[in-house]
C-alpha cells in the first residue's frame, strides 16, 4: 500500500495542473497559487515521508501502458536513493520558485495558464526521475520539452520570445530523435525498456552496440541540458519568465540530461570511448560557456551561460566516472543557481526592468538583504570554500585527475581553467552590483518582493558542502555513503589537499584581478573580442550557416523547381495539351456533309471488315 | 450464257463502288443523289443476275420493285434541292455546316 | 457470243460510270449516266430479263434522270467550275474506303462456292413475269403505288413556293 502511494509524487502536480488548466479561471487567484505551490509542497512532503523506502530501492506499478507482442511497457516508478535524492531536489526547490513565483508574477492576468503549465512541467519532471521505464521516462522527456517551450515563451505576443520558445523546443527535439534512436536500438538488442533490465544486461551487450548507443543517449542528453553543440537555445531562453529560468534552466531541466546518463551509468560505463565523449564535451562546454559568461551585460544572460557552464562540469563528472561527484555538483549548483537567478529577478524587478548590468548598481545601499542573497549565491558558484561549490567543484576535478591518462588530466586542467574562468564573472557580476551604474538607468524603481523563499536555497548553497566533504580532507562523505554509486578511482589524499588549494589560490587571483579591474578604468569600450565572446563564440551563427541557410535554401530551390513545376507548370502544360487535343478533335465535326458522309462509310466498310475476317479466318 | 454468277456479282460490286465515290467526292448536292442512283443500280444488277442463277422470278421482281422506290427517294430527294437551292442560295454540300463543332 | 457482249456490256457501263462521276458540268454527267443505264438495260435482257430491260428504259432513264434533268436545268444556269476550293489530298480517304469495300468484297466473293456457278440460260417473258408479280407481290405493288403517291405529295410541299401567308409555312 505504501509503495503505491509513490505515485502521488508525480500525479499530485499533474492534477493540479489539470485543475487549474480546466477551471483555473472559475477560482480565485488565492486558491489557483495555494493550490499549484501546494501540489508541490506536498509532493515534496510525501517524498521525505517516505524516505526510508528508498534505502532498499521501492518499484511500484500502476498499470501497463502498451502491451504488444515483445513491448511490455508498465508504467513503473523506482525510488532508489538515486531517485529519492533527486526527486527531494525536485521537489523541494519546485517548491519554493513557485512561491517565488507566486508574488513574482502577482501583476501578471493570465496566471491560469503560467501556473498549470508551471506544475505540469513539474509533473514531467518528477516523471522523468522516478520513472522505471525508458519509454515512460521519454514521455516526460517530452513533456518537458513542451513545458519550456511554452514557458519560454509565454509571453508569447512578443516575437522574439516566440521565437525563443520555439528555438529551444527545436533543438532539444533534434536531440531527442538522438535519444528516441538510442531507445528503440536498446529495445531491439535488450528486448525491454525497463532501465532496471538493460543496466543488468548491459554487460552481456557486444561492446560496439554499446558504445553507439552510449554515444547516441549522451547526444540526447546534450540537447537537454544545453551542451555544445545544443547549447544555443539557452541563453536565448531567459526570455521566459524569472521562475521559469530559476526552476527549468538552473534546477531540473538541465540537469535531466545528467540525471539520464547517472541513471544509465551501467549502460554507459561499459564503454570507455562514450566516457571519454562525455567528459570531452562537458569539459568543453564549460570552458565554452564560461568564456562567454564573462563578457555578458545582461544579468540573464550571463546566470544562463553560467548554467551552461556548470552542467558541463557535471558531464565531465559522469565522463570522469563518479555519479556521486556528478550528483553532488546537481545538487549544488540547483541550490545556488536557482538562489542567483530568483534573485537576479528580483534584482530586475527593484531596477523597474532593467537587465543590463551596466546599468544596475549600487544593490547593498538600495536592497542588503537581496544583495547577501547574491552574494552568497555566486561565493558558491565561484568556488569559495568552504561554500558547497567549492566541495563539488572540487570533487569533480579531482575524479578527473585521479585517472592519471593524459587525456584526463588534460581535461581536468581545462576544467581548472574553467573554474579560474567562472570565479572571475561571479565575482565580477557582484562588483558590478556593488558599484554605481556605469549607464544611465533607464527604468524607475519599484519595490521589493518577497524574499523568503531565497533564505533557505542560500543557507543550502553555503553549507550543503558539508554533505559530502571528502574522506581526503577530514569529512564523512555523506553522499557517497548513501548514493553508493560509482565514484571513480579514489584521489590520492596530496591531490586532493593540492587541488583544494589550488581552487582556493585561483579564487584569490581571480578576485584580485576583478577588484584591480574596478579600479582601473571601466571596461566599456566593446571590441571585437568581447563581441566574439559575448555571442557565445558565434555558436548561433554557426548554426545558421551550418544548418540554417542550407535547409532554406534547399527548400526554396525545392519550391521553385520540382515544386513550382509539378504544381503549377505541368498541370498548366497538362491541361493546354488536352484542350489543344479536344481542340484538334473538333475538326471532326466540321458540320460538312461530305465529312458525316465520310464518317458513315467509314463505320460500315469496318463492319465489312469485321464481316470478312470473321467469314474468312 | 456462260458468265459465272461471280463476275456480275462483280461487276455490280465495281459499280457500287465507282457510286460510292461519287458520293463521297463530290460536292455538288445533285452529284451526290447521282452517285446514290449509281449504287441502286449496281443493286439491282446483283438482282437481276442471282435470278437468272436460280432461274426464279423473284430477283427481278424485286429489281422491278426497286425501280419506283428510287423514283420516290428521287422526287423527294430533288423537291429538297429546290428547296435548298431557294433558301441557302447555294448547293454546295460543304456549305450548309450548321452543325459544325 | 453472249459472254462476249456481256464483258463488252460490262466494260461500257463501268466506263461511262466513271466518267458520269469525273464530269464537273451535271448535265454532262447526266447524260453519261443514262449512257450506262443503257448499258445496264441491256445486260438485263443479256440476263433474260426484257421486261426489267424495257422498264430501266422507260423508267430509269427516261423518267427519272429526266428529273434530274429538269432540276439541273431549272436550278443551275451556270454551272461552272464550282470545286476550285477543293482540297488536294481529299480523294484519298474515299479510295480508301473503296479499295476496303473492293477487297472485303472480293475477299467474300472469292471464298463463295458459288461464284463459279454459270448462268445457264434463262428467260422470264412478260406473261411469266406478270403471273408471279400480281401473283405473289400484289401487296408489294399496292405499297409501292402508295409510296409514290406519298413521295408526290411530300416533293410538292417541299417545293413549294411560300409566297404570301407566313403562317402555313411550316
Amino acid at each position: 500500500m505504501m509503495v503505491e502511494l509513490l505515485f502521488l509524487i508525480p500525479l499530485l502536480p499533474l492534477a493540479s495542473a489539470l485543475f487549474i488548466m480546466v477551471a483555473g479561471d472559475a477560482v480565485p487567484r488565492r486558491v489557483l497559487t495555494t493550490m499549484a505551490a501546494g501540489a508541490v509542497g506536498i509532493a515534496a512532503a510525501l517524498t521525505i515521508w517516505m524516505w526510508p523506502l528508498a534505502a532498499d530501492g521501492a518499484r511500484a506499478t500502476l498499470y501497463t501502458w502498451i502491451e504488444s507482442g515483445p513491448l511490455q511497457i508498465p508504467v513503473q516508478i523506482l525510488f532508489s536513493r538515486l531517485s529519492a535524492t533527486m526527486t527531494l531536489m525536485v521537489t523541494g526547490v519546485s517548491f519554493l520558485i513557485h512561491v517565488y513565483a507566486v508574488s513574482y508574477l502577482h501583476q501578471e492576468r493570465d496566471l491560469r495558464r503560467f501556473f498549470s503549465l508551471f506544475n505540469l512541467f513539474v509533473g514531467a519532471m518528477l516523471v522523468i526521475v522516478l520513472a522505471d521505464n525508458l519509454l515512460l521516462l521519454f514521455l516526460g522527456w517530452e513533456g518537458v520539452g513542451f513545458c519550456s517551450y511554452a514557458l519560454i515563451g509565454y509571453w508569447y505576443r512578443n516575437p522574439e520570445f516566440a521565437d525563443a520558445g520555439r528555438k529551444a523546443f527545436l533543438t532539444t527535439r533534434a536531440a531527442d530523435v538522438l535519444f528516441g534512436i538510442a531507445l528503440l536500438w536498446l529495445f531491439q538488442l535488450t528486448g525491454s525498456l525497463s532501465i532496471t533490465a538493460i543496466n543488468q544486461q548491459a554487460v552481456m551487450l557486444p561492446s560496439g552496440s554499446v558504445t553507439a548507443v552510449a554515444l547516441l543517449l549522451a547526444a540526447g542528453a546534450c540537447g537537454k541540458s544545453a551542451q555544445l553543440p545544443f547549447s544555443s537555445w539557452l541563453p536565448d531562453a531567459m526570455a521566459g519568465p524569472t521562475p521559469v529560468s530559476a526552476l527549468i534552466h538552473a534546477a531540473t531541466m538541465v540537469t535531466a540530461g545528467v540525471y539520464l546518463l547517472c541513471r544509465l551509468f551501467p549502460l554507459i560505463s561499459l564503454s570507455p570511448t562514450a566516457l571519454a565523449a562525455i567528459g570531452l564535451t562537458g569539459a568543453a562546454t564549460a570552458f565554452y560557456a564560461a568564456a562567454s559568461a564573462l563578457v555578458q551585460r545582461d544579468i540573464k544572460r550571463l546566470l544562463a551561460y553560467s548554467t551552461i557552464s556548470q552542467v558541463g562540469y557535471m558531464f565531465l563528472a559522469v565522463g570522469a566516472g563518479t555519479v556521486t561527484g556528478a550528483m553532488f555538483h546537481l545538487l549544488t549548483h540547483a541550490f545556488f543557481k536557482s538562489l542567483m537567478f530568483m534573485a537576479a529577478g528580483l534584482v530586475i524587478h527593484l531596477a523597474g526592468g532593467e537587465q543590463d548590468l551596466y546599468r544596475l548598481g549600487q544593490l547593498p545601499k538600495r536592497a542588503p538583504v537581496l544583495f547577501w542573497l547574491m552574494l552568497a549565491g555566486a561565493v558558491a558558484l565561484a568556488g569559495v570554500p568552504p561554500s558547497s561549490g567549492f566541495f563539488s567543484k572540487d570533487a569533480i576535478l579531482a575524479a578527473c585527475f585521479a585517472r592519471a591518462t593524459p587525456y584526463w588530466t588534460g581535461l581536468g586542467g581545462l576544467g581548472l581553467l574553467a573554474a579560474f574562468l567562472t570565479a572571475l564573472y561571479a565575482l565580477r557580476l557582484v562588483y558590478l552590483l556593488i558599484a554605481a551604474p556605469m549607464d544611465l538607468p533607464s527604468h524607475g524603481q519599484a519595490p521589493l518582493g518577497k524574499t523568503w523563499p531565497l533564505l533557505p536555497l542560500s543557507l543550502l548553497a553555503l553549507t550543503a558542502g558539508l554533505l559530502n566533504v571528502p574522506h581526503t580532507l577530514g569529512g564523512t562523505a555523506l553522499l557517497d555513503q548513501w548514493l553508493s554509486a560509482p565514484t571513480g578511482i579514489a584521489p590520492a589524499r596530496r591531490m586532493e589537499w593540492g587541488l583544494a588549494v589550488a581552487t582556493c589560490l585561483l579564487v584569490m587571483a581571480a578576485w584580485q584581478l576583478i577588484r584591480n579591474w574596478r579600479r582601473s578604468a571601466p571596461v566599456f569600450t566593446v571590441g571585437g573580442c568581447t563581441r566574439f565572446f559575448a555571442s557565445g563564440w558565434r555558436l548561433d551563427k554557426m548554426i545558421r550557416a551550418v544548418l540554417t541557410v542550407p535547409f532554406r535554401n534547399t527548400g526554396r530551390w525545392l519550391q521553385r523547381c520540382p515544386e513550382k513545376w509539378l504544381t503549377l507548370v505541368l498541370p498548366g502544360r497538362l491541361g493546354r495539351w488536352s484542350q489543344n487535343a479536344g481542340q484538334a478533335f473538333r475538326h471532326v465535326t466540321s458540320g460538312h456533309v461530305s465529312d458525316y458522309l465520310s464518317a458513315m462509310l467509314w463505320g460500315t466498310a469496318w463492319l465489312l471488315i469485321m464481316l470478312t475476317a470473321l467469314l474468312a479466318l | 450464257m456462260m458468265v459465272p454468277l461471280g463476275h456480275v456479282v462483280t461487276l455490280a460490286g465495281l459499280l457500287f463502288t465507282a457510286g460510292l465515290l461519287g458520293v463521297l467526292l463530290r460536292r455538288n448536292l445533285i452529284m451526290i443523289l447521282i452517285g446514290v442512283e449509281i449504287m441502286l443500280n449496281a443493286a439491282g444488277i446483283v438482282l437481276v443476275g442471282a435470278s437468272a442463277y436460280w432461274r426464279h422470278p423473284a430477283g427481278q421482281l424485286f429489281a422491278l420493285l426497286l425501280m419506283p422506290v428510287a423514283a420516290a427517294e428521287v422526287t423527294v430527294a430533288l423537291a429538297l434541292v429546290i428547296y435548298l437551292k431557294r433558301s441557302r442560295g447555294t448547293l454546295d454540300v460543304n456549305r450548309f455546316d450548321g452543325m459544325k463543332g | 457470243m453472249t459472254a462476249l457482249l456481256f464483258y463488252i456490256l460490262s466494260a461500257l457501263a463501268l466506263l461511262t460510270t466513271l466518267l458520269c462521276l469525273t464530269r464537273p458540268n451535271p448535265v454532262h454527267a447526266l447524260l453519261y449516266l443514262m449512257q450506262a443505264l443503257f448499258a445496264v438495260a441491256l445486260l438485263y435482257y443479256l440476263l433474260g430479263a426484257p421486261l426489267l430491260a424495257a422498264w430501266q428504259v422507260i423508267l430509269y432513264a427516261g423518267a427519272i434522270m429526266v428529273l434530274f434533268l429538269f432540276v439541273i436545268m431549272l436550278l443551275e444556269p451556270a454551272s461552272a467550275a464550282k470545286n476550285a476550293a477543293a482540297k488536294r489530298f481529299r480523294w484519298i480517304p474515299p479510295a480508301m474506303i473503296g479499295s476496303l469495300l473492293l477487297a472485303c468484297g472480293g475477299i467474300l466473293v472469292g471464298m463463295d462456292p458459288l461464284k463459279s456457278g454459270e448462268i445457264a440460260g434463262f428467260w422470264l417473258s412478260p406473261r411469266g413475269f406478270g403471273q408471279a408479280l400480281f401473283e405473289h407481290f400484289g401487296l408489294a405493288v399496292e405499297i409501292v403505288s402508295l409510296i409514290l403517291l406519298f413521295a408526290a405529295v411530300g416533293a410538292f410541299h417541299l417545293a413549294r413556293r411560300h409566297s404570301a401567308n407566313r403562317e402555313d409555312a411550316s
